[in-house]
């Protein structure tokens, strides 16, 4: 067995591993159906509104007041009017991302701060969640808490709820964050397994160490030019300078072409430019290491590539990215030079190595491609802009309203075992608990126009709060500035 | 590590989603007949969320039939697919805790999670995974109608052989090696945990306590293990280590097989310490590097050390092993850990290709009412020990001590 026999009985190849077009199609899938259910639901709720309001013998029934949101029922009314406006799967996208964002932000707020891989984990199962549900089905606000503590289950960093909830700002309580941990399972189709590409970077920086010490194995089918220990660690020396623009100094000597042209990156002809020393090749290694492992927790978290591309690809890639010289020089080592330079193809084997690089390169840059156009969304006020409309805005409008609470009702205790609760049940259950909160609503309100109005409430008060409607992001940005 | 030769693969996601064999082979990409649409058109059925049209997908692939066994933890079900009567398959509803507020228990968070990415002859299959109402999670587990080894090397009727020992652990090396091949520690290796399919086949079963290799310097637990299976490192509460603990409980499996009782069956974990000097000799610095830096070391009595015991002890510890067989019985017996043999180098041992040949796994000696022991076994919460063998194992150790 080779290594991607065992990766092809993993559940993420079997389950969660697509081309483009399948990808593409998952989503479009979720979000017509999601967005049929939702327009479905808004108009029950308002029917159910409607009935009543006609019943109430013409008194109009007092609005809650959101906390000076200025909502009054002739608003409402012509609200209800407007056609249902619903997210598109772009809109889907930039909304789940943002909260993948928002996990990595939680995460460092726990003393000491959750570890990479299970934040890795939790965002991997937010993504996945939202390949079949919709975030107008269930915000991410309320699934992404959760997500991360699953993580923690999962990924052996185990605290309890308690602990957990601790560290979850605002007043996101420990009952709230278990409750759809069922949902979360069932969505992610009962595996937990997520194969990350940061154990196969630490091996190959290894790999890249043990060379420049001049111990390096070369490979079975090694060329002459790289078939000792010595003639590895010789070309590493001879690489030229990472292209990429890195902040951190480097060698002053060396501002060669500046773009990210793949062209002079074979390797293996020993330049005549000098070679560099054991320290500057050490600082490198160090450096591409840590820049690529930035890459592997930033842009490869947030972008489809753990979709679309197998660890060890994802690694390769973002060290491509990092260290375009090294990277090659990496594959180099395993698979030899790329056909195009002297070497002529005359044996069957460097002909199949030939084939199998020009293979792995196109895959390395598509990849590679994808990991570059990630940009942080919250650093980003163009984008921040965009998502406070889908957010702040559209999503609100379009949020199913029989899903919005997920939580057994107030005082049950006991979140653990919490059934899930069918929606019309956790309707009464909402209504029941909005009902107590407002005091004054009539008797006569059917059960869909109290949760619709419970809806309202507490929306209506995240609104006043943040745009964004949420004690987390406000939180995150608070924390942001350091 | 090799580089990853595989490029952009057909998504296998369709596959397994309409798929109604039960398990299908690791390359089950090719019979992706059913591309794209990987779920109910949009408008068949608007009632359910797709999550929960594909739960239910799985969830009415099978008939629930007798209860072959209840725990505090879990019931166990006999059930067979709905389209293939004769195709059994055991379903083990893992009862929702109502004290843990936490959510799912690790145990069973852990056991779903191993499950479902190993897949191979000698470790329980795992077909599916689903929900029935009132959230309770069903686990469709491989049938495992012959009980497991415990009963085997229990029943006084039951007559077996060095050809039928080796049969056994090759298997149970096999279904290890796996394991540490897919960089997951079982951590609960003993007879009753080795189950035995119609066929004949042993196979690892109960993953409540297994998880992946940490990453260099993090800690673990070593609570881990059934105690008279638990090594030496662990009863020393080291917090790093590695597959080789359960190549020691393989090792103590192999020796309870050639002797029928527990080789070291401590009563209480120094008890297992002080047990394990006698047989194979005192920890010291000398034969393991380290020994005296783990935090639960006990220094010894000076007058009590054991010296390091040799391939003469292992020998006429267990003559049915043969020279090669107490060779490699010692090889996983070996108290410091980076010595012990990893599940590789035990199946490179040379004891699989000396006579006698291993029993063909249908002629193994049987017994023909496993199927209650199973359902007794698959109730059991990961660690979780079993009353009856205790109970019987204090039996045998009282009379033991009595005798002297």
């Amino acid at each position: 067995m080779i290594e991607d026999d065992f990766y092809r009985t993993s559940s993420q190849y079997r389950l969660w591993s697509f081309t483009e077009a399948s990808l593409k199609a998952q989503r479009a899938t979720t979000n017509a159906v999601a967005s049929d259910r939702v327009r479905a639901a808004i108009r029950r709720a308002q029917e159910a509104r409607r009935s009543a309001t006609s019943s109430a013998t013409g008194t109009p029934v007092p609005e809650v007041d959101g906390g000076g949101g200025g909502s009054t029922s002739t608003s409402t009314s012509k609200a209800e009017e407007k056609p249902i406006e619903c997210l598109t799967p772009e809109e889907e996208q930039q909304t789940v991302s943002y909260y993948c964002e928002q996990i990595i932000q939680l995460g460092e707020a726990y003393k000491p701060p959750l570890p990479t891989i299970v934040r890795a984990t939790a965002i991997q199962y937010l993504r996945r969640f939202y390949l079949t549900n919709s975030p107008m089905t269930y915000h991410p606000k309320q699934i992404m808490p959760c997500a991360l503590f699953l993580a923690t289950k999962t990924d052996n960093y185990y605290m309890s709820l308690r602990q957990f909830a601790d560290g979850v700002p605002g007043d996101t309580t420990a009952d709230d964050i278990i409750a759809p941990e069922f949902l979360v399972m069932q969505s992610l189709r009962f595996t937990f397994d997520v194969r990350h590409p940061f154990r196969g970077l630490e091996g190959g920086i290894l790999e890249l160490q043990a060379i420049a010490a001049g111990q390096g194995q070369p490979a079975p089918h090694a060329p002459p030019t790289q078939n000792t220990p010595e003639l590895l660690r010789r070309n590493l020396f001879a690489l030229p300078p990472p292209t990429t623009t890195t902040t951190t100094s480097t060698n002053p000597q060396t501002t060669t072409s500046s773009s990210s042209s793949t062209t002079s990156t074979s390797t293996s002809t020993i330049t005549s430019s000098t070679p560099a020393t054991a320290a500057q090749i050490k600082d490198r290694i160090a450096r591409a290491h840590h820049n690529t492992r930035e890459l592997l927790k930033s842009a490869a978290q947030i972008t489809d590539v753990y979709f679309l591309y197998t660890p060890a690809q994802i690694w390769l890639a973002a060290l491509m990215v990092a260290d375009p010289p090294l990277g090659e020089f990496y594959l180099d080592t395993k698979l030899g030079t790329p056909p195009t330079t002297t070497t002529t193809t005359n044996d069957q084997t460097s002909g199949q190595l030939a084939a199998l690089r020009a293979k792995l390169t196109q895959t390395l840059t598509a990849c590679a491609t994808m990991l570059r156009s990630y940009h942080p969304l919250a650093s980003d006020p163009e984008q921040m802009k965009t998502l406070r409309r889908i957010i702040g805005k559209k999503l609100y409008h379009c949020q199913n309203p029989e899903k919005v609470n997920l939580s057994r009702p107030g005082g049950g205790g006991g979140a653990a075992g919490a059934k899930r609760i069918p929606a019309a049940a956790a309707a009464v259950a909402a209504a029941a608990a909005a009902g107590s909160g407002a005091g004054e609503s009539g008797t006569s309100e059917s059960e869909m126009e109290r949760l619709a109005k419970k809806r309202k409430l507490e929306q209506g008060a995240a609104r006043s709060k943040d745009i964004f409607g949420g004690e987390l992001v406000m939180q995150r940005t608070k924390g942001d500035h350091h | 590590m090799a580089v990853s030769p595989s490029v952009l693969y057909p998504a296998s996601y369709e596959a397994k989603v309409t798929s109604t064999t039960i398990k299908p082979d690791a390359n089950s990409s090719e019979n992706s007949s059913y591309q794209q649409n990987q779920f109910p058109p949009s408008h068949s059925n608007n009632e359910r969320e797709i999550t929960e049209q594909l739960n239910d997908d799985v969830r009415l692939k099978y008939i629930k039939d007798k209860r072959l066994g209840e725990g505090t933890y879990a019931v166990v079900f006999l059930g067979h697919l709905r389209t293939k009567p004769a195709s059994f398959v055991a379903i083990k509803k893992i009862k929702v805790n109502a004290e843990y507020k936490d959510g799912l228990s690790m145990d069973a968070i852990r056991e779903v999670k191993y499950l479902q990415e190993l897949s191979h002859p000698n470790i329980i299959a795992l077909h599916d995974v689903f929900s029935s109402k009132d959230q309770n999670l069903n686990l469709v587990l491989e049938y495992l109608p012959r009980g497991d080894l415990e009963m085997l090397i229990k029943d006084t009727n039951i007559h077996y052989g060095a050809a039928d020992v080796k049969a056994w652990m090759g298997m149970l090396a096999r279904g290890v090696w796996f394991c540490h091949e897919n960089f997951i520690l079982h951590r609960d290796i003993k007879p009753n945990n080795l189950l035995i399919a119609a066929d004949g086949e042993v196979k690892l079963a109960d993953f409540g306590l297994a998880r992946s290799f940490a990453d260099p310097y993090l800690n673990m637990t070593h609570q881990v293990i059934t105690r008279w299976y638990r090594p030496p490192e662990l009863l020393f509460g080291a917090r790093q280590y590695s597959g080789v603990v359960d190549i020691w409980s393989m090792g103590m499996v192999f020796a309870e097989l050639l002797l029928r009782v527990p080789f070291v069956a401590g009563n209480t974990d120094l008890d297992q310490i002080a047990k394990i000097c006698e047989a194979f000799g005192t920890p010291t610095e000398d034969n393991w590097p380290g020994v005296t830096k783990l935090p639960n070391y006990l220094p010894t009595d000076s007058s009590h050390v054991v010296p390091l015991q040799g391939r003469d002890f292992f020998l006429r510890q267990f003559p049915t092993a043969g020279p090669v067989g107490a060779d490699l019985l010692m090889s996983m017996c070996t108290l410091d850990p980076k010595k012990r043999s990893t599940a590789c180098r035990v199946l490179q041992h040379g004891w699989w290709s000396t006579e006698p040949k291993p029993t063909d796994k249908k002629n193994l000696p049987r017994k023909p009412d496993g199927i209650e022991k199973m359902g007794h076994d698959l109730t059991r919460r990961g660690g979780e020990v079993d009353d009856t063998t205790f109970k019987n194992a204090a039996r045998q150790l009282n009379f033991s001590g009595a005798r002297g």
